[in-house]
């Protein structure tokens, strides 16, 4: 088949930096989408997404270019996540193109995200197409930019092409680049089908559907299809591509992007990165890159409402569907009630999910404090995961910790660097290395412990370099840690849902920290409540809850007797709907406010 | 009330009487009695309904003591207080063991008290409050700090046999110093008995209407050290505390009130009255009209009504009990409900223990100092080991 004329590329670029409005300006300009129905950031299509900048979703689609040697290309972009969460997503996106126009703001210049997207991009062997946006700011620096494409990501400096996405400059530069640059499809000539997923969607109708790109061979309905992960086969339905819109059409051959519906209804069956071959005739090899998707971090998700269970476990269930790498199994707190632990690929999926159950299905959440998957050998050798606190097995039969890190590459001004020195210090990270950017900015790369980047790293980043500092992180090894699981006790009773895995060295502080909070929080008692926090059964930092002072009615004759019958009566009702943990009666919000904070 | 063992080897069981006279001069700021403006009809009315509604009631044996409370029963003309008083007298074994009349400074008139000695009232309860003319002011009271000392040598000079002195603190504007100067000048009176009472903020007076306007504002840091202040201060001058507001000489607890709160039975008559009694709690209309267009169909003891379930018993028995320094027979009590949930209340009174909320020695289960000023939330706690509201809402015949 001829290949010749197709081009498979995606645009990268740090958040923000223009890379929706590009797309939306080449759809555009290839009259793949009419000006009339052309609203802002196309691409985008969650309300999410929009919002936030950021694309979650792969939104593929397939234009026609003529080209100035006047023929007509076939060009598919792929518009991909640009968070390091979703870093596979990323690399099965990229797996699916052999060029990436990389987009560099000219007022911002190389950013941390633009960095590690560069690299993905050489390591999936792209060829990278460099493209200076947004060069009709007023405090565009075309000659930073340059600078840093040749000091940073070694491209040369003539390569790059300068374009305005808002203003259209380039537009016409950057789609002959892609075709002149752009290699034709690889492996196009494999003697049997390979055939690429790197995204799936689910349809309450059709059931799992899954977005590819064909390297060899050709699908079409009815034939018998199978996942080479699994050796699982399912009858082809439907094929199609993106216009962007689905759009069904008789067959996808080599170097086609676009989607296959089959006989598969279970999303999770459909991996990212797997590959599809024609089960008459299968491939033997898969294409490379393919790997399990395993979530990172974990937190426990309650509704406020106890009425909410079911909402909020449908929720749940709803989003999975289009979304494997997210997991959940349900469990429950003595303090929260009934909820789901879930995992995620990393803080800002977590955040995704938990914005998207409050906001598209309406459940008032409460999260746990995040955890990481800790590594434990047991006396004897047995390995063994933990992703909840609670499940930590007892300290004497532990012989090791082991802690998952992260490779962070941080950007910051110069005047910054010492304090955020101490902050990387503060979260127990290792800096190794520093590159100097240009006169104001120098790149720290560190090796950080993943659990310490899990709360509030980003916020006190943008708060040492006064917004300024970017980081892009990618997972680092397992490595042994002095690490201790920390309970919370009310009066001697461990509060699940407090408990956490901390460095022994920063016990003490958190521990303090947790007993004050509470012992602020939870309302003056009758009873003397003590709040410890303990490693094991050694109590670390203590407080006290504030003693109830004075609660009693001065004149209480036999006209009384009814009325305050009735008073007390309603106070008891209003105590079962505390929280009881022995004998101190929590109001339910109180752990929601130590756990906001 | 079968299941309701009788309290052994006491003789005859007490039985109070409390008359509800419903008239004052004015409403004080904190007051949430029923009482109304006292016009002669209504007074007349009032007596014709009380000697009716004690005709209703099914006397089973003689009345041991008599309150009367209101409103202000001191502002009844002498010729009014007798015929009250023989409405009483009817229902008497002979004389009562303590019968006590409400009294305010303004009131407190030769002629009135020497009526009241001669129907037989033994003990007089005088409505002071303060002593301080700007905190006598601020409540709405109608009397002066000189009224309180001439009506207390008036009611020493008829020779009842025990006096109260009622006073409040924790009143707005009111710090340690001038409540200990209240105490003080009030133990200079040397009463027989002393009853102090935090202010306490009740819907429906012009004190909750400030309170929620944040023209006055609660201080319970405060009200604690008063409370403290106080029980040191009088304990020191020989008043023994047997409840949280109540306080005597030897000899001089008011028997109407610790008989009400070992949830004995009293009658009550008037507007706003409650009873219980024979099986029920109830509470007459807090209106002179109402309550007597009941009384002529009938009725008594209408409103607020309860079955006095033996479950009910017990709990008011311990959440009203403990107010009294003597505290709770546990085995008595026991005895007399043995169906009620006494695992479930063991285990709440060790908790209350463990808590140095209250103490228990030989079956007698009190609050300790601290307890006390927390004894609504004990009372909630005990309360909590009861598992639904134990009284039978009752719609039956009346009592």
């Amino acid at each position: 088949m001829d290949v010749s004329l197709t081009r498979n590329f995606c645009i990268i670029a740090h958040v923000d930096h223009g890379k929706t409005t590009l797309s939306d300006r080449l759809l555009e300009y290839t009259n793949t989408v009419q000006m009339r129905v052309m609203t802002d950031q196309h691409l985008d299509s969650m309300d999410l997404e929009r919002e936030r900048g950021i694309t979650i979703k792969s939104h593929p689609v397939t234009m026609t270019y003529r080209a100035k040697d006047g023929k007509d290309y076939k060009l598919n972009l792929m518009d991909t996540p640009g968070h390091v969460d979703f870093s596979y997503e990323v690399s099965r996106s990229l797996a699916a193109c052999e060029g990436a126009v990389l987009l560099i703001d000219a007022g911002q210049g190389v950013e941390a995200q633009t960095v590690a997207n560069a690299h993905l991009a050489f390591a999936q062997k792209l060829k990278v197409i460099p493209v200076i946006n947004k060069i009709d700011l007023p405090s565009a620096n075309l000659e930073l930019c340059t600078r840093q494409l040749e000091d940073i990501l070694t491209i040369p400096a003539e390569e790059a092409i300068l374009a305005s996405g808002k203003s259209g400059i380039g537009i016409v530069d950057i789609l002959e680049a892609v075709v002149q640059r752009v290699p034709p499809p690889r492996w196009a000539e494999y003697p049997q089908a390979r055939i690429l997923v790197f995204d799936s969607l689910y349809d309450a109708y059709r059931g799992c559907i899954a977005y590819v790109r064909v390297f060899s061979g050709t699908i079409k309905a009815h034939d018998m299809m199978m996942l080479m992960s699994t050796g699982q086969k399912a009858e082809v339905k439907e094929v199609g591509v993106f216009t962007p819109k689905m759009e069904k059409c008789a067959s996808l051959g080599a170097g086609d992007v676009g989607y296959i519906v089959s006989s598969i209804k279970t999303p999770s069956e459909v991996k990212t990165g797997d590959t599809i071959t024609i089960a008459a005739r299968p491939a033997t090899e898969m294409l490379p890159g393919y790997k399990e998707v395993r979530p990172m971090v974990f937190c426990g998700l309650y509704p406020l409402e106890s009425d909410d269970y079911e909402k909020l476990k449908a929720g749940l269930g709803r989003l999975q569907l289009n979304d494997a790498a997210f997991v959940y199994s349900s469990e429950s707190s003595i303090a929260l009630g009934f909820g789901f632990r879930c995992g995620f690929l990393g803080l800002l999926h977590m955040e995704i999910i938990q914005e998207r159950i409050r906001r598209e299905h309406d459940v008032d959440i409460i999260s746990t404090y995040p955890s990481v998957i800790y590594h434990i050998v047991k006396q004897g050798g047995e390995q063994i995961e933990v992703d909840n606190p609670v499940n930590m097995p007892d300290p004497g039969t532990i012989l090791e910790i082991r802690e998952p890190t992260i490779r962070a590459s941080i950007i910051i001004p110069n005047d910054s660097m010492g304090d955020m020195l101490a902050l990387i210090m503060e979260k127990r990270g290792v800096c190794d290395h520093t590159t100097t950017l240009d006169m104001n900015r120098v790149m720290l790369s560190a090796v950080l412990p993943l659990n310490e980047i899990l709360v509030d790293f980003n916020d006190r980043l943008k708060s040492v370099t006064h917004g300024y500092g970017s980081m892009d992180y990618e997972l680092g090894d397992y490595v042994p840690s002095d690490l201790v699981k920390m309970d919370i006790l009310i009066n001697g009773d461990p509060v699940d849902a407090f408990a956490c895995i901390v460095h022994r060295e920063k016990a003490e502080g958190k521990g303090r920290q947790l007993c004050e909070k509470l012992a602020e929080i939870i309302p003056p008692q009758m009873f003397k409540v003590a709040i410890q926090a303990a490693i094991g059964g050694k109590v670390i930092a203590r407080d006290n809850v504030r003693e109830m002072r004075k609660d009693v009615t001065a004149k209480c004759y036999g006209g009384d007797i009814s009325r305050k019958r009735k008073l007390l009566d309603k106070q008891k009702e209003g105590k079962k709907k505390m929280k009881q943990i022995g004998k101190v009666s929590i109001p339910p919000d109180a752990f929601i406010q130590v756990l906001k904070n | 009330m079968s299941e309701i063992a009788p309290p052994p080897a006491e003789p005859p069981a007490p039985l109070g009487l409390y008359a509800h006279v419903p008239f004052c001069a004015s409403t004080c700021d904190f007051c949430a009695f029923y009482q109304t403006e006292p016009t002669a009809e209504g007074i007349r009315r009032f007596l014709d309904g009380v000697a009716a509604e004690a005709g209703l009631v099914g006397w089973q044996s003689p009345v041991t003591t008599v309150f009367w409370g209101g409103g202000t029963p001191g502002l009844l003309p002498p010729p009014d207080l007798r015929r009250l008083g023989e409405t009483v007298r009817a229902r008497l074994g002979g004389r009562a063991v303590e019968w006590t009349v409400e009294i305010t400074p303004a009131s407190a008139t030769e002629a009135r008290l020497a009526v009241l000695r001669e129907i037989g009232v033994t003990r007089i309860s005088l409505g002071a409050q303060s002593f301080r003319p700007e905190l006598l002011e601020a409540l709405g009271r109608q009397h002066s700090r000189e009224q309180i000392f001439r009506a207390y040598d008036r009611i020493r000079a008829a020779g009842f046999p025990s006096v109260n002195v009622d006073l409040m603190f924790a009143l707005p504007g009111q710090d340690e110093a001038a409540w200990q100067a209240d105490l003080g000048e009030a133990l200079a009176l040397a009463p027989d008995h002393l009853s102090t009472y935090c202010l306490t903020f009740e819907e429906d007076t012009k004190l909750w209407v400030k309170l929620s306007q944040g023209k006055v504002r609660l201080d319970p840091a405060l009200e604690a050290n008063l409370y403290e202040a106080t029980w040191a201060r009088l304990e020191a001058a020989g008043y023994a505390q047997y409840e949280i507001s109540n306080f005597a000489r030897p000899g001089h607890a008011c028997r109407h009130n610790l008989d009400t709160w070992r949830m004995h039975e009293w009658i009550g008559l008037g507007p706003s009255a409650a009873s219980q009694h024979a099986g029920w709690r109830g509470q007459n209309p807090s209106d002179l009209d109402r309550w007597l267009a009941g009384v002529a169909q009938g009725e008594r003891m209408g409103e607020e009504r309860v079955a006095l379930t033996p479950a009910l018993l017990v709990e008011d028995a311990l959440v009203f009990g403990l107010r009294m320094n003597a505290g709770v027979d546990l085995p008595d009590v026991r005895r007399r409900f043995p169906g009620a949930p006494w695992p479930a209340v063991q285990a709440a009174v060790e908790r209350l223990v463990d808590g140095e909320l209250a103490e228990e020695s030989g079956g007698i289960l009190q609050l300790t100092p601290r307890g006390r000023l927390l004894a609504d939330a004990v009372g909630v706690e005990l309360l909590g080991v009861f598992t639904s509201p134990a009284a039978g809402r009752g719609s039956g015949e009346p009592g």
